[in-house]
């Protein structure tokens, strides 16, 4: 298994494999109950992600295959919905923007592109391809949460707020790149941001809560995790911080809902958590372990707290 | 990196025992982390099935306890009775409310835990029974910190009454002495028992002198040898001074009176007068405040603040709050004896006999398994205005950050999520956003909690949440097929390019089976109708159709021309409609239907449609047009003939 995502409300557990399948399991009141087995896919399945539940039950997948699937549920079954062949080479990334920008998805690929898939509707898909965003290839992409620029006024129905749309991508080359959507709707390069010295494997822009600051978490084949912030007033100057150098690749990197959790997971087989502390520096607050054999107490706790 | 006090806690997973796979990990919404093993390397070369353990982790698995959450649905009523508290209201009355909050948290954990200890007695599997034994214990221990903390904090009592708050906290939480009494008074000969002197023993401990003195009143009718010397151990008792609560005396005129009685027991001592008695020789020494003597009763004590306690009672009673330390820490260290170190219990004690409020809190944090205590106490304190803020990137203080924490942690649960709500809206920085965040993560199985959770967001003008959480249900009901729902969901969420959506579907239902569904809906849009131009036409098309069926024709008719030559309705509509208007025209409005007839024929877009399927849809829209047209020209014959006639006549 390469990937597993919850979706929106932790109902439902995606995951995909070298099989070239893609599961649902039904992941309420603590049981996995598999939905169902999605096949479509001619290699391993790199990673799913879940569209937001007001576009209905949308899953996308990419794979070494080349391509990008993206399943719809209607009436109670799982169906292909569309495929983005659009790669030369194994596409390792998707995700999905904010639902505010619409329905869009940004797939990375190692043929070093990045594709951004726009639905227009009745089952059409606008593509706009980025090529060379990375030498060598691109292992990931994150959008940055939705902000309107100026002030959040109510805007009458079907008049859309100017959203400026970015996200990031994190490649071979050993960099991470912001991309900004101009307003001939082109995207342009906005930052390089240079501190990993191995490829990256994978981006995180940290959920915003309303603090006037981004930030984006980084992790590399280097074994370093970076945290990236940028304070918007100045804009455009990113400041890294190392977070900790571990001694094995860092595959994974993720932030919890409200952004004040890290959760980060790397080859020596644990995952930890880690939190920013008063003074600005960020502190391991749990380790979370792969035993050999010993049993872990929050989850037989949790089982048996089921009364 | 900082610091940590501590080394962070290792969580374990039962996982494939295989040094290849790593974990891989997702947050869900209600802080759940899924941890797997994965396979995930440079080289995409091997394709070796891994196995595959799904394990979902939560950080706050209390809430899931039933017994518990009584103790978090009534605490969050006290909360909300704190938040509102005048803040007018200051000095004696204000204290006054504030240790009223205090004792109804405490009695709340009572309440609990005493709940949980009729279940693990009850308790079939015996290590279910020791679990919830052990729940017990924790409850009973943040219970005896809480009632600390208002001793010290709240109430914030001065030398003198300090003393008897700290004897009623240690004879709350030191509960064998009430069994021991049961058991040696319901004897046949108490002064015989066994354990008749341990009692005796704990209650001078306690300070529990009138009942001590009874006790050797039964010693004394019991054997006459000792009745004497009992008697006078029992005016020693009878006279100790100490302060009462309704009593007028100083606290000079108290140590005075106390130095007093100290030399009097002092001298029974020197002149031996209770050698005959071992028992009630040591109880004189224990009275005398010796600390040998008191040691020597370490089991009768059970633990060190009750040494520290019974210590005070005896030496220095009238000890002023700053002192307690020094008593404190020296308690600690002789009762332990450097046979054992202190636990955590111990240290969050210490802590605040020391007054030190953040390290209490800080211990608390890490001993406890979740928020519930720190956030609580936390924000009582707050409201004592006894912490100051630190400033903290997540909560500009402790009393917002722990709050966050805890509020958090309770919408991992179905139902319990209500009461998160309540807590972020006293989170003036960060509350709101957090709430906005994890409330568009409920999920909606039900128009119930769809509602409920809407209602939420309208309270508090939480219009993106609004909309968005409209747009999902308006989604979920078309795709169970019901339009109405749809409708309405897409109105509330004032979503024009979904209305329309769903207006098509309405109106494509229409056409294939000739009627509306959800009338009602429909009738009653009002306003709502501008949303979208489609919404809109629906609205009116179905207007037509009511005019129609009340034969107001005339009317029926001009709606459904200026339908059409407003251009709101959808060019796949107008066949339909140019069919509907026949029956009803007069010349002119004939004259425009065939313009407008015209315009159809002339422009017809293609849309992706194949040819072999165009071409088939042009035969028959070659021959509807046809129709039509003759149709229409009948139309106007007759038309003309009629008006004709009318004018002529």
């Amino acid at each position: 298994m390469h990937d597993a995502q919850m979706d929106y409300y932790g109902t439902r557990l995606a995951t995909c494999s070298s099989d070239r399948s893609v599961k649902i399991f039904d992941v309420r009141n603590g049981g996995q109950i598999l939905i169902a087995d999605l096949r479509g896919h001619e290699g391993p399945v790199w990673q799913v992600a879940w569209a937001h539940p007001m576009y209905g039950n949308i899953l996308a997948s990419c794979s070494y295959d080349r391509k990008v699937i993206i399943w719809r549920e209607e009436n109670g079954t799982w169906e292909k919905s569309h495929e983005h062949a659009g790669h030369d080479s194994s596409v390792n990334s998707v995700c999905w923007a904010p639902h505010d920008y619409g329905l869009i998805l940004a797939c990375g690929s190692s043929d070093g592109a990045i594709s951004l898939l726009t639905y227009t509707g009745e089952g059409q898909w606008e593509v706009k391809k980025i090529n060379n965003a990375h030498t060598i290839g691109c292992n990931a992409v994150s959008w940055a949460p939705a902000v309107v620029p100026g002030s959040l006024i109510d805007h009458p129905s079907g008049q859309k707020p100017n959203y400026i749309k970015r996200f990031a991508s994190g490649g071979c080359d050993n960099l991470i790149k912001l991309w900004k959507e101009e307003e001939d709707g082109q995207w342009k390069e906005e930052q390089k941001l240079e501190a990993h010295s191995d490829w990256v494997r994978d981006v995180a822009w940290a959920p915003s809560i309303g603090l006037p600051t981004s930030t984006i978490a980084s992790c590399s084949q280097d074994g370093r995790v970076f945290i990236w912030t940028c304070d918007d007033a100045s804009s455009n100057t990113w400041s890294p911080k190392l977070l900790h150098k571990f001694n094995d690749v860092v595959w994974h990197v993720s932030w919890s809902i409200t952004a004040n959790i890290l959760a980060v997971s790397g080859g020596d087989n644990k995952v930890t958590l880690w939190k920013e502390s008063v003074d600005g520096q960020w502190v391991c607050i749990s380790d979370v372990n792969k035993g050999q054999g010993s049993v872990s107490a929050s989850v037989t706790e949790g089982q048996q707290n089921e009364q | 990196m900082e610091e940590l006090d501590g080394e962070p806690t290792v969580t374990l997973i039962p996982g494939v025992n295989s040094k290849k796979n790593q974990m891989y990990f997702d947050w869900g919404p209600g802080e759940m982390l899924v941890c797997e093993t994965s396979f995930n390397k440079k080289e995409k070369s091997e394709m070796v099935p891994s196995c595959p353990f799904i394990y979902i982790i939560r950080k706050d698995v209390d809430v899931y306890s039933q017994i518990l959450r009584k103790l978090f649905n009534e605490s969050h009523g006290i909360f909300l009775g704190l938040q509102r508290i005048d803040e007018e209201l200051t000095g004696k009355s204000r204290k006054s409310q504030l240790v009223r909050v205090s004792k109804n948290y405490r009695s709340v954990i009572r309440a609990c835990m005493e709940e949980m200890h009729q279940v693990a007695i009850a308790a079939k599997d015996p290590a279910n029974g020791r679990q919830f034994s052990s729940q017990v214990s924790i409850l009973s221990a943040m219970e005896l910190i809480w009632n600390l903390c208002e001793i010290l904090f709240i109430e914030v009592a001065p030398a003198g009454p300090l003393l008897l708050h700290l004897l009623d906290w240690v004879r709350l939480h030191v509960c064998e002495v009430d069994s021991l009494s049961a058991d040696v008074l319901g004897s046949e000969n108490p002064s015989k028992h066994d354990s008749f002197w341990n009692l005796v023993t704990i209650l001078v401990l306690q300070g529990r002198l009138d009942e001590a003195r009874q006790m050797l009143s039964k010693e004394a009718d019991a054997s006459p040898a000792s009745a004497g010397i009992c008697r006078i151990m029992g005016d020693l008792m009878r006279t100790m001074p100490i302060l009462s609560p309704g009593n007028t005396q100083t606290l000079t005129e108290l140590e005075l009176k106390w130095q007093h009685w100290h030399e009097e027991c002092e001298r029974y001592l020197q002149d031996s007068t209770f050698a005959t008695s071992p028992h009630l020789e040591s109880l004189l020494k224990i009275m005398l405040g010796d600390e040998a003597a008191l040691l020597e009763q370490k089991e009768l004590l059970s633990n060190w603040y009750h040494f520290l306690v019974t210590r005070l009672l005896y030496s220095n009673p009238t000890v002023k709050p700053i002192d307690l330390h020094y008593y404190a820490q020296s308690s600690l260290d002789l009762f332990l004896g450097g046979e054992s170190s202190p636990e955590p219990l111990d240290n969050i004690l210490l802590a605040a006999f020391e007054f030190d409020i953040h390290q209490v809190i800080k211990e608390c944090s890490i001993a406890l398994s979740n928020w519930w205590f720190v956030a609580h106490l936390t924000d009582l304190l707050d409201h004592c205005k006894l912490l100051q803020s630190h400033n903290l990137y997540f909560g500009s203080n402790m009393r917002e950050f722990l709050l966050l924490e805890y509020a958090s942690g309770l919408f991992a649960h179905p139902s319990l999520w209500q009461l998160g709500v309540d807590y972020f809206d006293y989170c003036p920085e960060l509350g709101r956003v957090s709430l906005e965040l994890h409330i568009e993560r409920i999920p909606l199985n039900t128009e119930q909690k769809a509602l409920k959770v809407l209602r939420i967001c309208e309270q508090r003008q939480m219009t993106e949440q609004v909309r968005s959480i409209c747009k999902i249900l308006a989604m979920k009901a078309v795709r169970n097929n019901r339009l109405g729902s749809a409708l309405s969901w897409s109105i509330r969420a004032k979503d024009a390019a979904f209305a329309t959506l769903v207006s098509d579907r309405f109106l494509r239902d229409y056409c294939e089976r000739g009627c509306f569904s959800d009338l009602d809906l429909i009738d009653n849009l009002g306003p709502a109708m501008m949303l979208s131009d489609r919404l809109t036409f629906l609205g009116k098309y179905r207007e037509f159709h009511r005019m129609y069926g009340e034969k107001r024709f005339a009317d029926a008719a001009s709606l459904l021309l200026s339908l059409m030559t407003s251009r709101i309705a959808p060019r796949s509509f107008w066949m339909t409609l140019l069919t509907d208007a026949l029956p009803l025209l007069e010349q002119k409005q004939t004259y425009e239907l065939m313009r407008c007839l015209e315009d159809l024929t002339s422009r017809r877009p293609v849309h992706g449609e194949s040819d072999t399927e165009q071409l088939q849809d042009d035969d028959i829209e070659t021959t509807k047009v046809e129709m039509l047209r003759l149709s229409l020209a009948r139309n106007l014959a007759r038309a003309i003939i009629r008006e004709g006639s009318l004018e002529g006549s």
